[in-house]
C-alpha cells in the first residue's frame, strides 16, 4: 500500500514557514509605508538606486547653478542701474559742454560755474564707477581692493573676468570691463571730463568742442556696455527659469523612483494583513484535531 | 502433534510482541518533536517450522506465534545525503546574505548622508567659493565639506575592515566547531561499531551521528559515505576529515589579501590542502577573499581618482595670497581610501583663482567643481554591491524552498505521525486483549480436560 505520509511536524513546519513568509511581506510593506520610500537600500533595486543617485547628483548641481545664476543676476542688476545713472549724468555733462560752446564769450563767473558743475559730475561719476556689490567693486575686475578708480580717475582695479557657471560648462560674464565701458587708461571718461572742465574754465572753445566729441564717444561706450549687460542679464534670466523647471522635473522623477506609491502600498498592506490573518486562522484550525479527539 | 501447552506459548509470544509494539509507539510519541529523531518501527515475524530440523525428524506444529525480529529506523540514506547537500548550500547562501546585508546597511545610499551626497555638497561648495572668492565663510565651507567627504569615504573603508575582522573571528569559531564535531562524530562511529557488534540498539547513536553529519555539512558542505559498520565517513572536497573512529583537524589561514586557504591536518601532523568549501566556512572564505576586497579595491580606486583629479586642478590655480596652489588631498598609495586626508588646513590655501597674484578671480574654483567624474565610479560600485545582495537574496529564497521540499520528503519517511502511532497503539491493544482471550480459552479448555473428564458414573 502506498500513500503519502503526512505528519503533525510537517504540517506545523509548513504552517510556520507560511506564516514567516507572510509576516516578512507584511514587514516589507510596513517598512515602505513608515519610511515613505521604496528604495531603502541598494539591493531593493540596484538599477533604481543608480538612477536615484544620478538624479540626486543632478538635483544638487541644478540647485547650485540656480544659486550661481541668482548671484549673477544681482551683479548685472547692480551694473545695469549704475550704468543708467552714469549715462544720464554724462548726458548732463554734454549739455553743459554745449552751453560752454555757445557761451564761449560769456563771463568768467558763468564759465567757472559750468566748469564747477562738470567737476562735480566727474566726482559723482567716479564714485558711481566704484559701485560695489557684496563689497566688490563691480568695475574693478578681480581686484582685492575696495575701489576701481581712485579720486583722480585713475584705474586701480585688476583687469579680469568675473564669471558665473549657470549650467554644465556654460559660464556667463557678470561684470563689465572698465576699459570697455569708460575708455582706455589715460583717455577715459574721467580724463575727458577733467580736460573739459579745464577748457571751460579757461574759455578755450576749441578745447570744449574736442571735449564734446570725446563725451559723445564716452556716451557710445556706456550705451553699448549697457546693451551688452542687458543681453547677458536676459541670458541669465532664461537660465534661472530653466533651472527652476529642471529642478521640478528632477524632483518629480526622484520621487517617482524613491518614494512609495501610497494608495498602492496601502491596498497591498490591507491584502497582506488579510492573508496573514487567514494563514493564522488556518494554522489554528489545522493544529487542533487529532485522532485523540475521537478515541475514548 | 503439538503439545497441549503450545497454544499458551503462542499467546505469550503475542503478548510480548504487542507489548514491544506499544513500547515503541509510546517512545515514538514521546519523541514526536525531538530534533533529529527518526521514527522506529517494530518488524514482527511469524515463527514457523524450522527449515530443516534434522535428517529424519518432522515438524508437526501448526505455528509458534510471533516474535519481534527487528527494530527498524525509518530512514532513506540517499534522501539524508541529499538533505545534507541542500543544507550545506543553504547555509552558504544564508551566511553570505547575512554578512552582505549588514555591510550594505552601512553604505547609506541612496540618501542624504552617503558619499554621493557628500560629493555633491563638496562640488556645490566650490561653486559658492567661485561666487565669493574673498569671503572666509565660503572658503571654510569648502574645507569643511572636503573633510566630510573624506570622512564619508573613510567610514566605508573602515566598515570593510571591521567586517573583514569580524568575519575572520567568525571563521575561527566555525573551524573550531568543525574540529569538535569531527571528534564527536569519530567517537560516535566507534560506539556504533561496538554497539552493532554486540547487538545493542544503536538507533539513538545513529540519530546522533546523522545530526553531527548534518551540522558538519552546514558548516563546510562536507560529503558523507556510509561505512559497513554503520558509521559515517566525512570528506571535505575529497579530503577525508573523519575516517571511522579517527578524526582529523581542519585549519584555515587568512592571507593579508583576504585569500583563505583550508587544510586538513592528520593526527601525525601532516597537512593536506583542501579546495574551496561550501557551507558557512565557504561563505566566509568567499566574503573575505572576494566580496570585501573587491569593494575595498573599488573604494580605493575612487579615493585615488578623487585625490588625483582634484590635486591636478588645484595645482593649476592660485591661492588667496597669490601663491600657486599645492595638493588638496593626500593618501598612502597602498591604502588610498583608508588614508585619504585633506592637506590644506588654512582657508587661504585654497587655490580658487585662475590667474597669478592675489585676486578675487574664482575661475579655478569653478573648474574644481567639475574636476572629477568620480561620482560615476561610485555609482557603479554601489550598483555592483546592490546587485550582488539582491542576487544572493533571490538565490537564498530559492534554495530555502528547495531545502524545505527535501526536508519535507525526509520528514515524510522519518517523522512521527501521531495518528499513525495512535492507530498502532490501538491495534496492539486489541491484539493484546485477543491474545489474553486465547490464554483464558486455552485455560478453560485445559480446565475441562483436567477437572471434568473421566467422571462418568461418579
Amino acid at each position: 500500500m502506498t500513500f503519502t505520509r503526512v505528519t503533525q511536524n510537517m504540517m506545523s513546519q509548513r504552517s510556520l514557514q507560511g506564516l514567516h513568509v507572510s509576516l516578512d511581506r507584511l514587514a516589507k510593506l510596513q517598512e515602505q509605508l513608515s519610511t515613505g520610500r521604496v528604495l531603502n537600500r541598494p539591493s531593493d533595486s540596484p538599477t533604481d538606486t543608480t538612477a536615484a543617485m544620478r538624479v540626486r547628483a543632478s538635483l544638487a548641481e541644478t540647485k547650485q547653478f540656480a544659486r550661481n545664476a541668482a548671484d549673477g543676476q544681482g551683479w548685472l542688476t547692480q551694473i545695469d542701474s549704475t550704468l543708467q545713472s552714469m549715462v544720464s549724468q554724462t548726458r548732463r555733462a554734454r549739455d553743459l559742454a554745449l552751453q560752454g560752446v555757445n557761451a564761449g564769450s560769456a563771463s568768467t563767473t558763468s564759465r567757472e560755474a559750468l566748469a564747477l558743475e562738470v567737476e562735480q559730475l566727474r566726482d559723482s561719476l567716479i564714485s558711481l564707477a566704484n559701485t560695489r556689490y557684496l563689497d566688490r567693486p563691480v568695475f574693478g575686475g578681480v581686484t582685492t581692493g575696495t575701489s576701481a578708480y581712485d579720486s583722480d580717475g585713475q584705474y586701480v582695479g585688476v583687469p579680469g573676468q568675473v564669471d558665473r557657471a549657470i549650467a554644465e560648462g556654460v559660464k556667463v560674464r557678470v561684470d563689465v570691463d572698465a576699459a570697455t565701458a569708460f575708455g582706455p587708461q589715460g583717455a577715459n571718461l574721467f580724463d575727458d571730463l577733467e580736460s573739459l572742465s579745464g577748457a571751460l574754465r579757461s574759455g578755450d572753445t576749441a578745447g570744449v568742442r574736442a571735449g564734446l566729441d570725446a563725451l559723445a564717444t564716452g556716451m557710445d561706450r556706456l550705451t553699448s556696455a549697457l546693451a551688452d549687460v542687458g543681453s547677458r542679464a536676459n541670458r541669465i534670466d532664461r537660465a534661472v527659469q530653466r533651472t527652476v523647471d529642471d529642478e521640478l522635473a528632477l524632483r518629480t522623477s526622484l520621487s517617482e523612483i524613491e518614494n512609495v506609491d501610497l494608495p498602492k502600498a496601502l491596498v497591498d498592506l490591507h491584502l497582506q494583513e488579510m492573508a496573514y490573518q487567514a494563514a493564522l486562522g488556518a494554522t489554528a484550525r489545522v493544529m487542533q484535531p487529532s485522532l485523540m479527539d475521537f478515541l475514548r | 502433534m503439538s503439545g497441549s501447552f503450545s497454544s499458551l506459548n503462542n499467546a505469550l509470544g503475542a503478548l510480548r510482541y504487542n507489548r514491544v509494539v506499544m513500547d515503541v509507539a509510546s517512545s515514538n510519541i514521546a519523541n514526536a518533536t525531538t530534533t533529529g529523531y527518526t521514527r522506529r518501527r517494530v518488524e514482527g515475524e511469524s515463527v514457523g517450522a524450522p527449515a530443516q530440523p534434522a535428517m529424519w525428524s518432522r515438524y508437526n506444529n501448526t505455528g509458534e506465534g510471533v516474535r519481534a525480529s527487528a527494530l527498524e529506523r525509518m530512514v532513506d540514506p540517499f534522501l539524508d545525503a541529499r538533505s545534507r547537500t541542500e543544507h550545506g548550500s543553504l547555509s552558504y547562501l544564508q551566511t553570505r546574505k547575512a554578512v552582505l546585508e549588514r555591510f550594505e546597511a552601512g553604505v547609506g545610499e541612496p540618501g542624504d548622508n552617503g558619499v554621493s551626497a557628500a560629493l555633491a555638497e563638496f562640488k556645490a561648495g566650490w561653486h559658492d567659493l567661485a561666487n565669493n572668492p574673498g569671503t572666509e565663510a565660503a572658503r571654510s565651507q569648502v574645507l569643511g565639506r572636503a573633510a566630510t567627504l573624506v570622512e564619508a569615504i573613510r567610514i566605508q573603508s573602515r566598515n570593510v575592515e571591521d567586517e573583514a575582522a569580524a568575519q575572520r573571528t567568525h571563521l575561527e569559531t566555525v573551524v573550531s566547531e568543525v574540529d569538535t564535531l569531527a571528534a564527536d562524530l569519530a567517537e560516535t562511529n566507534r560506539s556504533i561499531a561496538v554497539g552493532s557488534f554486540n547487538g545493542t540498539d544503536v538507533n539513538a547513536l545513529m540519530d546522533q551521528r546523522d545530526q553531527l553529519a548534518m551540522r558538519l555539512a552546514q558548516l563546510t558542505g562536507a560529503t558523507t559515505q556510509q561505512r559497513a559498520d554503520g558509521g559515517l565517513d566525512v570528506a571535505l572536497n575529497g579530503v577525508s576529515l573523519v575516517d571511522g573512529a579517527s578524526a582529523n583537524r581542519l585549519t584555515a589561514s587568512v592571507a593579508a589579501s583576504g585569500e583563505v586557504s583550508f587544510a586538513v591536518v592528520e593526527p601525525d601532523g601532516s597537512a593536506v590542502a583542501v579546495g574551496p568549501l561550501r557551507g558557512e566556512a565557504g561563505a566566509l572564505a568567499d566574503v573575505l577573499a572576494v566580496t570585501l576586497p573587491g569593494y575595498s579595491a573599488g573604494l580605493d580606486e575612487i579615493a585615488r581618482q578623487l585625490a588625483d583629479d582634484l590635486n591636478a586642478q588645484h595645482q593649476q590655480g592660485y591661492d588667496q595670497l597669490g601663491q600657486p596652489g599645492g595638493p588638496l588631498f593626500s593618501y598612502d598609495p597602498g591604502r588610498p581610501a583608508a588614508s585619504l586626508a585633506v592637506v590644506v588646513t588654512d582657508v587661504s590655501g585654497l587655490a580658487a583663482g585662475g590667474v597669478p597674484g592675489a585676486t578675487l578671480d574664482g575661475s579655478n574654483a569653478t573648474a574644481l567643481a567639475g574636476a572629477t567624474g568620480v561620482g560615476d565610479a561610485y555609482q557603479r560600485l554601489v550598483n555592483g554591491l546592490g546587485s550582488e545582495v539582491a542576487s544572493v537574496r533571490r538565490l537564498t529564497a530559492n534554495q530555502a524552498a528547495l531545502t524545505a521540499q527535501v526536508d519535507g520528503s525526509r520528514e515524510q519517511i522519518s517523522g512521527v505521525s501521531l495518528d499513525e502511532e495512535m492507530v498502532s497503539l490501538l491495534s496492539a491493544q486489541r491484539a493484546y486483549e485477543a491474545a489474553s482471550r486465547v490464554m483464558s480459552t486455552v485455560d478453560s479448555m485445559l480446565d475441562t480436560l483436567i477437572n471434568r473428564t473421566g467422571l462418568v458414573g461418579r
